[in-house]
Formats: C-alpha cells, structure tokens, sequence
C-alpha cells in the first residue's frame, strides 16, 4: 500500500513535472530576474541620471513642474526616486467632464534639474515581471495559466518531497560527473536545500492570484494599467470633491515630514494630489512598500491641499490584510537590501535549476533505453526540443532583449515593443533550430551562442553608450556595472556548460550503462 | 547577517561530519558514537542559535526571513563545495567559527 502511494506520487510528479516544466521554467527564470527589476531597468535606461537621494528636494521639483505644466490637471501623482529607482516620475489626469475619465500624462524628471527627461522608450526590468505572471497573453488568460501553473508546481513539490525517499540520509549528497546520478543528485539538491523558498514562493503565488483572478485591488497587478489602478487605489469617494474655487496648494514637503512622523521615520514612496488647483485640494501620501516585510496595501496619511490639516491616518490593517500582506511581501521581496535581494536571487536561480535538472532526467531516463538505436521515438526527441529551446533558447531571447535595447535607435518607433518582439523572435529562431539540429549538438550551439551574446553585453553597452563598467565602477553607480558584470559572468558559465555538454559527447563509458537500474529504484 | 551565515555553515559542516559517509570521506575514518552525538548537537545548536544574530540585528520580521536564507544558501554552498573542493569546505567552517566572535563583536 505504502509503496503503491509513492509509485502513484511518483508517477503524478513525473507528469505534471514535464507537462508544466517548460512553462515554469520560463516564469521561474523571469520572476528571478525581475528580483533586479529596476536595477534592469535603471540599465536600459541610462538617460536616465542617478542623484543621491533627497526627497525634500524631489518634491519640490515636482510640484513646480506640475504646477507649471498640468496646473488644472484633475490629480497629480508623483513616485519619488529612491536608491533603486533614479529617476522622478510624475503622471496627471487631465480634467474632464464629470462622468469621464481624463487621460493620463507620464513624464520622467531629473530630481535635480526638474527638467523632463528624454529617456529611450523601453519596459525594462517591468518586461520580465509582467511576463512572469501575464505570459504575454491578453488579460485573463496569462493569469489564469500561470495560475494553473503555480498550482501544478505546489503538486510537483509536495509529489517530490513525498516520492524522496531519503531526504535526510541524502540532505548533503552531490556526486558530480556521474551522468544520470549527477542529474538526479543535483535535482535532489537544489529542491531539498532550498525547498522553504520554493514552497513559499509557490504557495504565496497562489496567495496572491487568488484576488488577481478575481478582479480585486491589488497594487501589483495594475503598473501599466493605470485606469484600473486609480479607480481602485484612490477610490474618488474617500476625498472631499472638488467645489470650483480655486485655491493655493500648499508646499508638499510639509506634508512629506508630517506623514513621515506619523510612520516613525517611514519611508514615503508615493504622493497623489487631488483637484490640486482647488480650494477643497486633497494630498495622500503613501508610504513605501520596502519598509517592512508585511506588505500593507493601503498605508496613507491624507491632509487638506490648501491648509495643510491632517485628515485621516489609515488605521493598522486587519489580521487576514497582515497574513496576506506578508506573503505578498516575501513573494516580492521588495524590503530586501542589496544583500538579501541577492539571497533571494540565488535562491530563485536554485527553483530555475531545479526544474531544468527535472527536465534533463526525464528525458535522460528514458533515452537510455534508446541508445543503441540511432533514431529516437517522435515523443522523445519533442521533449528534447523544447527542453533545448525552452532552456538555452530562453537565455539566447533574453540576451537578445538586452541588444535591442542597445542596439535599435534611440528614436525608432514603437520601440519599447520591437524590443519585446526580438526576445519572442529569438526565442522563436532557438526553437527552430533545436528542431533542426540533433540534440547534444543543438545543446551546445546555443549555449556557445547565449554566451557569446552574454559576454558581449558589456562591450555593447561600452560601445553604444557612455556608461561602461569603467565609469559606472568609477561614480559608483553599482546597479549598471553589476548588470554588465553579472552578464558577463553569465556568459563564462554558459561556455563552461556548453564546453561541458560538448566534451560529455564522447560515448558514455561503461560504468554508466551499468546504473540506469539502480537509479531506476531511486528515482521512480 | 554575516555571522548567521558563518553559524549557519560551520551547523551544517558539524551535521554533515555526524554522517557515517561523510565523516568518511572527510576525515578518513568512522565517527565514534559520542562523536557522531556531539556533532549532530552542535550543528543543530549552531543552527537554531543563528537566529539570535539575526533578530538582533534587523528585528523579528526581516531577521526570520535573512536567518531562512542563509540556512538554506550555507547548505547548497556547503554541498556543492563538498565534491570539488573538499577540504576547502571544512577549512570554510573552521574559519568561519574563529571569525564568528570577531562578527559578532561588530554587531555589538
């Protein structure tokens, strides 16, 4: 019975494992990415300058660009700057007919000479997030199969801890350069060692879509989709509406310290100014989500615009907001320090290679019965395409996102969209060929190819911009040499794999023949 | 965070040396009874006390979640050390248990 349980669990992981594998290391891949979100995004978009951070001055700016620039706008938003994001960004609605939604204006300032700046257009590090989660689907759907996806990951981790035999006996076995037994150790590894980070991940994912797919306000879902977002985060209602006089805002800065006194010295992420140019002018001010690792969705203080008396201080959230927020706020990470974000980086690379490692045995396992014949079953060599293509070829259509972001002008159209067409096109290309080329070899193609590609990212970026490694180390400006060191470390590791699977092409010795049946008992 | 990442790996170099394979492959030779106790007591003392650092420093909240990384990044680190580089692996630990007094002092 007992052994009947496992062989059926067993059978569940290896099945969901290949079925939803592909699918999940790509959300895998991209969500780790999107740990370093802005720090990507602070790369693809030099122009924009990195200030030391000062709020005060900040808001100033902003105030006076509004003010001269959108001063009958029906709300202003501002998102101040902070160590990770340089840049000051504004948006305004225009006013319109009650009923009606005005559109919205975004513009990007330099927090120090107020001026708007002209960046290149380009998603950035929002690319791998939004990804990760919306698939590049149309709205629902997305959602719904990464969704789908996160549940069959929370089936393919309880299925494996179960089928695990010796978790314990094994929790510090890594035999290297042993073929199969290698794979399977490492999967072991990487999914045991690391396996409180992948069951919180997966299991705050599914906290956390449980309200996306049902349309509820949260914060992450919206970025881009502004509409959505202000109808639902500033529901109109809560602020006093506007009476028609006109009226003097007041400083915001004032405010800023107030509300910061209110926090304890918390941070302040967000200010949103109603009917600013109104005498019934209302300022919320929203405090900053790295300020604790329970996310509070809705952590405000609110004063009148014209005469700078405090209105509401949003009280201490619920106990089921504080479960929810906090798993939010681990999934997210966004409190984590350079430090910590970079645990939580490796940690997120572990769940990636565990579920490559998963890919490779599957396989592994059942090709060794076909290795005498020289041609492999049409079901096969399909898992092996799109092992080759949605793993190497994923690393080709990343690397290939950040040349276009180099590489296409700075004034072309639709740009931010070309460069999201060359990650898909080279992702398309790595399929093609790994269904043209036999396996091994298509293996160590496209990884010589990823790292090449990777390796020359911080020559491209030395030759296209004045940014290089030299005069990002040299001003400090950590995020942009880290980006171009890390690529580059990326790429050495790439040709040491490649040069790995290449040398591995050799015919197996014999003491490899030999395992497949213990390893059977093992692994099955 | 640094001195619960040293108390972290020096806990899981002591668990793994309780392991009669281990213990084998390291120090050539099988680990007495006592030994094998001791060890297993110490690493998981280690490992539990490697909170208090933690807390200390960057409260309940932000010190459970750096304790868990570190826990879970000193293991993979000590594992893949294990194979390629094996006394550098105990040298690690060794190192890391004289440094940890000296981290800790600093926290202080």
């Amino acid at each position: 019975m007992r052994e009947g349980f496992r062989q059926a669990m067993a059978w569940l992981h290896t099945w969901a494992g290949l079925i939803f594998g592909w699918l999940l290391f790509a959300i895998f891949l991209t969500g780790t990415l999107a740990y370093f979100k802005e720090e990507i995004s602070h790369w693809m978009q030099p122009e924009v300058q990195t200030h030391p951070v000062d709020d005060v001055r900040s808001l100033n700016v902003a105030q006076q660009y509004l003010q001269a620039n959108a001063p009958t706008a029906a709300r202003w938003f501002i998102n101040l700057p902070d160590a990770r994001e340089p840049g000051l960004s504004v948006m305004w609605q225009d006013k319109v007919d009650p009923g009606q939604r005005g559109n919205f204006m975004r513009k990007t300032l330099d927090p120090v000479s107020g001026l708007a700046v002209q960046a290149r257009e380009s998603m950035g590090g929002e690319f791998f997030y939004r990804f990760h989660f919306q698939l590049q689907m149309p709205y629902p759907w997305g959602r719904w199969l990464s969704t789908l996806a996160a549940m069959v990951m929370f089936v393919a981790l309880i299925t494996g801890i179960i089928t695990h035999k010796k978790i314990f006996k094994d929790f510090f076995t890594f035999r290297p350069r042993k073929g199969q037994r290698s794979w399977l150790d490492g999967h072991n590894a990487v999914g045991v060692l690391v396996l409180p980070f992948h069951l919180m991940i997966t299991y705050s994912s599914l906290v956390i879509f449980m309200s996306m797919v049902m349309p509820a306000p949260i914060l992450a879902a919206y970025g881009n989709d502004t509409q959505a977002f202000f109808s639902d985060v500033f529901p109109a209602t809560d602020n006093a509406p506007a009476l028609g006089q006109p009226g003097r805002l007041l400083p915001l800065a004032s405010m800023y310290q107030q509300a910061r006194a209110q926090w304890a010295g918390g941070h302040v992420e967000r200010v949103a100014v109603n009917n600013p140019s109104d005498v019934n002018a209302s300022v919320n001010v929203f405090r900053a989500g790295s300020d604790s690792v329970v996310h509070d969705f809705g952590s405000t203080v609110s004063f009148s615009g014209t005469t700078g008396e405090l209105l509401r201080v949003s009280g201490e959230p619920s106990l089921p907001a504080v479960v929810g927020g906090s798993f939010y706020g681990l999934h997210m990470g966004r409190f984590a320090g350079p430090v910590l974000r970079w645990l939580y980086f490796i940690c997120g690379l572990a769940g990636t290679a565990m579920i490559g490692t998963g890919l490779v045995i599957w396989l592994g396992k059942r090709q060794l019965k076909h290795a005498k014949a020289h041609v492999m079953p049409f079901e096969l060599r399909l898992v092996e395409v799109l092992n080759i293509a949605s793993m190497s070829g994923l690393l080709i259509a990343i690397a290939a996102f950040f040349w276009a972001n180099r590489l296409l002008p700075v004034s072309f159209a639709e740009r931010s969209g070309w460069e999201v067409q060359t990650f898909f096109i080279a992702w398309g290309l790595s399929l093609l060929h790994a269904s043209v080329r036999r396996g091994r070899r298509g293996w160590v193609e496209q990884l010589s190819v990823a790292a090449l590609l990777f390796m020359a990212i911080p020559v491209i970026n030395a030759l296209t911009t004045s940014h290089h490694l030299g005069v990002a180390l040299a001003s400090g400006d950590w995020a942009m040499a880290g980006f171009d060191l890390t690529c580059l470390a990326c790429g050495v590791f790439f040709a040491w794999a490649a040069r790995k699977m290449q040398r591995r092409g050799v015919p197996a010795p014999k003491a490899e023949r030999a395992r497949p049946l213990t390893l059977k008992r093992e692994a099955h | 965070m640094l001195i619960a990442m040293l108390m972290c790996y020096a806990g899981f170099t002591a668990l793994c040396l309780a392991t009669d394979r281990h213990h084998g492959e390291l120090l050539r030779s099988k680990p007495s009874p006592a030994r094998r106790l001791g060890l297993r007591v110490a690493g998981g003392l280690l490992l539990t006390l490697a909170i208090g650092p933690a807390v200390w420093v960057s409260g309940w909240a932000q010190g459970l979640v750096e304790w868990c990384a570190v826990l879970m990044l000193s293991a993979l680190l000590l594992v893949l050390l294990l194979p390629y580089r094996p006394r550098l692996a105990l040298i690690l630990a060794g190192v890391g248990l004289l440094a940890s007094p000296v981290a800790a002092f600093a926290i202080l």
